[in-house]
């Protein structure tokens, strides 16, 4: 095993073909006799579907099908998009797909969408997240919702759904579920504290904003097994969900996952059904692109919260009692939403005496919520970090000194009522805390702040496997099934050389499908690494006993005497009695051959989580007269449990803390007062450009993870997690004006900062 | 079965024969007038580098060179380009040599998913060939029209910063 292969910066193994423009992406391939969709949405909130009046597409040149819901061969009668891939009878979001145009080219495609007239008769729309709550709202579904919704929900973060809400609150049928987390006397506990804060956070619905919009094709094999190759985070899940959707066994689906022009939680099984519908119902290829503004209007971003949170401290700034009132606004996702995991979220890594967090997940006439990079984590650390900050000044403490005093170390339960496992919250803050900006914040212009923020992402486990292959050249190709979002094949490769005792040079990566892949879970909820990761180390491990055994038979010693370093098989101590790797794969391969195959399978169960922390500086300046919020500098520390090839881990950083600055200065998705989105396309939705980002500074901290490989966990959503409070509350330093709503945005900032004065009591 | 149209063999009525240089090759093609350039790259000349990420000309994903101008392909017409020299990602890397700027991103680790990474290194190329030392500013502010939703842009920078070095070191 060679362990200083890892921990050293290299280049992603996807790169050259990546900068060369090799790279086929799912909209990419050829596929012959393709036919291509364009879906017709719809421009009513909620309504009734009267007549789709296909007539006038059917005439235009080049247009094969004009489709709705009854053409499509459902096999279930549930409303989620699985099941309902076109709306049936109801819509009830604009931007729901109603019918799917079919034709030869995309450009017929486009003219016949044009061309196709719906007729609706509209019902009261639901837009407000809390009027949507209130007893005799009208209700923003009319059709039940079947029960025995798909996978989609537990692939997240491993997070236990807190207790059901015991009390009667008075809610309308929109509140789809209620999770209550307690412990303890909260109330009592903020009684008896010496300062306690509250305040309401808003924060709106955002879009993941993958630069490569979403894309599905399907076909039908001559054999009948239906094939789909797709922008997907999660093979094995897709499959299951088409499964469902047309009644089929999963031997008859092959689910193929193309490398991913980004996806950040968004592209879990969602046009999937609906290219395979029309496949299935057209018995030809179908290849489903999304416009950049299909994709704005139907797709899945995440949900707008509000919450009510009150926090309470000792005079010496220990943490007593904390309560949350949570409402996160599902759209029209009736299957799940995030109030079980944000309402974890918003205790932070800290000790509280007593918690009572409530959160409530609503429906409304918006689409249907999904998840965005640590989903409902964002949303809670805005809450909770901003007062805390402003807890801090109360108590005239510094905020890093009074979170280290709080700080959660592995054992203590947390509102889980689970113990945490081995955590880095300490070692995060104490770095940051070295940090030059930090130390210098008291000596800056006038107009100029630092704030700081910290956060964690609790991780998720899921069984996965690997498989790993040596061939006669002395190279090894690695096998697994997860979607490479973040980089993890490149982290494999690492991980499989220094297992084996290969170069990793000589390590290729294959993302198999369905079809041919060992098992692996969605990519998502910061996982991969940590479980397939240790799927690829155990299978390279087993290859590894295998090029021993055929070694020691070789050399005629024993296999514990042997050591492999850089593809090359040795007696420990002699170096000079010795066999490559290459010639044993020679000597195995080949007819007659007496030794097995160099070749390993590994698996992973992962039952103990590996929650990541990541805290943020940011250094702003705001122009008064504007209300521009300039950032200058932002800095990230993270704990990453150890770091496989800090180069990819630096990016992970540096990625997330720019979707948080996303998060706190540029994104909404904004509906108008009738449900219509106003902010469809990138002229209206901006996200961070590059003469808006700040450079930013990484401090990598590594806390070993006990049972992830080498060391290592997932650490792809923590960085968003807090750095958008971190930059309310630099905004807060350099103003002395506290903003609650999300984004902070020119004309927001100014009206904050013409109504308030500095440090106002809010 | 009535969703089903009649017309099944449906050809475009109205194309226009284009005789195209990309990558340095003259290639002949077939379009409707109103046929984007991206489109005609990636759908009737198999050049898929060229990607799609929006509809409004903001997201960069489809850069390439007009006579050595980075251009957005899904602002132009394929019929406009006649007579115009056409570099695409895949004419960057002359007989499988990467360009110094591709190599200066691989190394620098200037891409994540990589979908928005053809367009940025195209608008580097412009960049790099008006200032071969370009400030940090001035990069960012080049990249303006590129979005990048995976790195945060520092090693893009960083990269573009690298490729600036390399060729002057090669030109010297």
């Amino acid at each position: 095993m060679s362990e200083a292969l890892i921990g050293v910066a290299r280049p992603r193994i996807d790169a050259p073909d990546k900068v060369t423009g090799a790279t086929r992406f799912a909209a990419d391939g050829y596929v012959h006799g393709l036919l291509h969709a364009r879906p017709i949405l719809s421009t009513e909130p909620h309504a009734r579907i009267r007549q789709v009046d296909r007539e006038a597409a059917l005439s235009v040149p080049g247009v094969v099908a004009v489709l709705v819901a009854a053409d499509l061969p459902m096999a279930t009668s549930g409303t989620d998009r699985t099941a309902e891939p076109l709306a049936r009878e109801e819509v009830v979001f604009a931007g729901q797909p109603v019918a799917l145009v079919v034709a030869e080219t995309e450009a017929a495609a486009e003219d016949g969408a044009e061309a196709v007239v719906v007729e609706y008769e509209s019902l009261p729309a639901v837009v407000g997240l809390e009027d949507a709550m209130v007893p005799g709202a009208p209700l923003a579904r009319l059709v039940e919702e079947d029960e025995g919704g798909g996978d989609l929900e537990s692939i997240h973060a491993g997070v236990d759904e807190g207790e059901q809400d015991a009390d009667e609150e008075q809610l309308s049928g929109n509140v789809l579920d209620t999770v209550n987390r307690r412990s303890g006397n909260a109330a009592a506990a903020l009684e008896a504290s010496d300062v306690v804060l509250s305040g309401t956070f808003r924060t709106p619905w955002v879009y993941q904003a993958y630069i490569e919009p979403q894309v599905a094709t399907a076909w039908l094999e001559p054999s009948g097994t239906l094939v789909v190759s797709t922008s997907t985070q999660g093979s094995f899940v897709t499959r299951s969900e088409l499964a469902r959707a047309f009644g089929l066994p999963l031997e008859r689906i092959r689910v193929i996952a193309e490398p991913l022009g980004g996806a950040f939680g968004g592209k879990f099984a969602l046009i999937e059904p609906l290219a395979a519908g029309a496949a299935l119902a057209l018995r030809r290829p179908v290849r489903l692109v999304l416009t950049r503004g299909d994709d704005f209007q139907a797709t899945n971003p995440v949900s707008a919260q509000v919450t009510d949170l009150r926090v309470g401290a000792r005079k010496d700034g220990t943490f007593t009692g904390i309560e949350a009132r949570m409402l996160v606004d599902r759209g029209s996702n009736a299957g799940w939403g995030v109030e079980g995991i944000t309402s974890l979220l918003v205790a932070g890594p800290y000790r509280w005496d007593a918690h009572d967090l409530r959160g409530y997940g609503v429906q409304t006439n918006r689409f249907p919520f999904g998840a965005y990079r640590a989903p409902g984590a964002p949303t809670a650390a805005f809450a909770l970090e901003s007062l805390l900050d402003e807890l801090a000044v109360a108590l005239d403490l510094d905020p890093i000194e009074m979170r280290l005093r709080n700080a959660v170390v592995e054992g203590d339960v947390g509102v889980s009522g689970n113990p945490f496992p081995t955590i880095g919250a300490v070692e995060v803050l104490e770095r940051l805390r070295e940090h030059s900006l930090w130390r210098d914040r008291e000596s800056l212009p006038a107009g100029e702040g630092v704030g700081m923020a910290a956060g964690y992402w609790p991780g998720g486990n899921e069984p996965a496997a690997a498989v790993c292959r040596v061939d006669a050249d002395g190279t090894m190709t690695v096998v697994t099934s997860a979607a490479d979002m973040s980089g993890v094949n490149t982290g494999f490769a690492v991980i499989a050389a220094a297992a084996f005792g290969l170069e990793p040079e000589k390590v290729r990566v294959v993302s198999a499908d369905t079809a041919t892949g060992p098992y692996a879970g969605a990519s998502g909820g910061s996982k991969v690494t940590y479980t397939v990761g240790k799927a690829v180390e155990g299978a390279a491990r087993a290859a590894r006993v295998k090029v021993l055994a055929a070694a020691s038979q070789e050399l005629e010693i024993a296999p514990d005497d042997l050591e492999v370093i850089d593809g090359v098989v040795r007696a420990v101590g002699a170096p000079d009695r010795s066999i490559t790797v290459e010639e044993l794969a020679r000597k195995a391969l080949r007819f007659g051959g007496r030794y097995e195959p160099i070749e390993g399978h590994g698996g992973s169960a992962q039952t103990v989580g590996a929650p990541s922390v990541a805290a943020h500086l940011s250094h702003v300046r705001v122009d008064r007269e504007t209300g521009e919020v300039e950032l200058l500098r932002h800095v990230i520390a993270q704990d990453v449990g150890r770091a496989l090839n800090p180069a990819l881990v630096e990016g992970q950083m540096r990625g997330g803390a720019t979707q948080g600055m996303g998060w706190a200065l540029f994104e909404q998705l904004d509906h108008d007062e009738s449900g219509q989105l106003l902010t469809g396309s990138f002229l209206d939705y901006s996200i961070p450009v590059a003469d808006r980002v700040p450079e930013i500074d990484t401090l990598i901290v590594e806390v070993p993870a006990p049972d992830g490989p080498f060391g290592a966990k997932g650490i792809g959503e923590a960085p968003v997690v807090a750095a958008a409070p971190a930059i309310v509350n630099a905004v807060a330093a350099a103003t002395g004006t506290r903003m609650r709503e999300l984004p902070l945005t020119p004309p927001h900032v100014w009206a904050a900062l013409a109504e308030s004065k500095p440090e106002d009591d809010l | 079965m009535s969703v089903i149209a009649r017309d099944m063999a449906h050809r475009p009525e109205s194309s226009s024969a284009l005789s195209l240089v990309v990558n340095g090759e003259s290639r002949s093609l077939e379009v409707e007038p109103r046929t984007l350039l991206v489109h005609a790259l990636r759908d009737e000349l198999g050049l898929t580098g060229t990607h799609v990420g929006c509809d409004t000309s903001q997201c960069g994903a489809c850069t390439v060179l007009l006579d050595g101008l980075a251009v957005k392909s899904c602002t132009v017409l394929a019929v406009q380009v006649e007579g115009i020299e056409v570099t695409t990602i895949e004419g960057l890397s002359a007989d499988g040599d990467m360009h110094p700027i591709q190599r200066a991103f691989v190394e620098h680790h200037g891409l994540q998913c990589g979908f928005c990474t053809p367009g940025v290194i195209l608008t580097s190329v412009d960049l790099l060939s008006r200032d071969s030392e370009p400030s940090h500013a001035t990069i960012r502010h080049a990249l303006r029209g590129n979005l990048c939703r995976c790195t945060g842009y520092q090693t893009i920078v960083e990269s573009v910063r690298a490729a600036g070095d390399a060729l002057r070191d090669e030109g010297s």
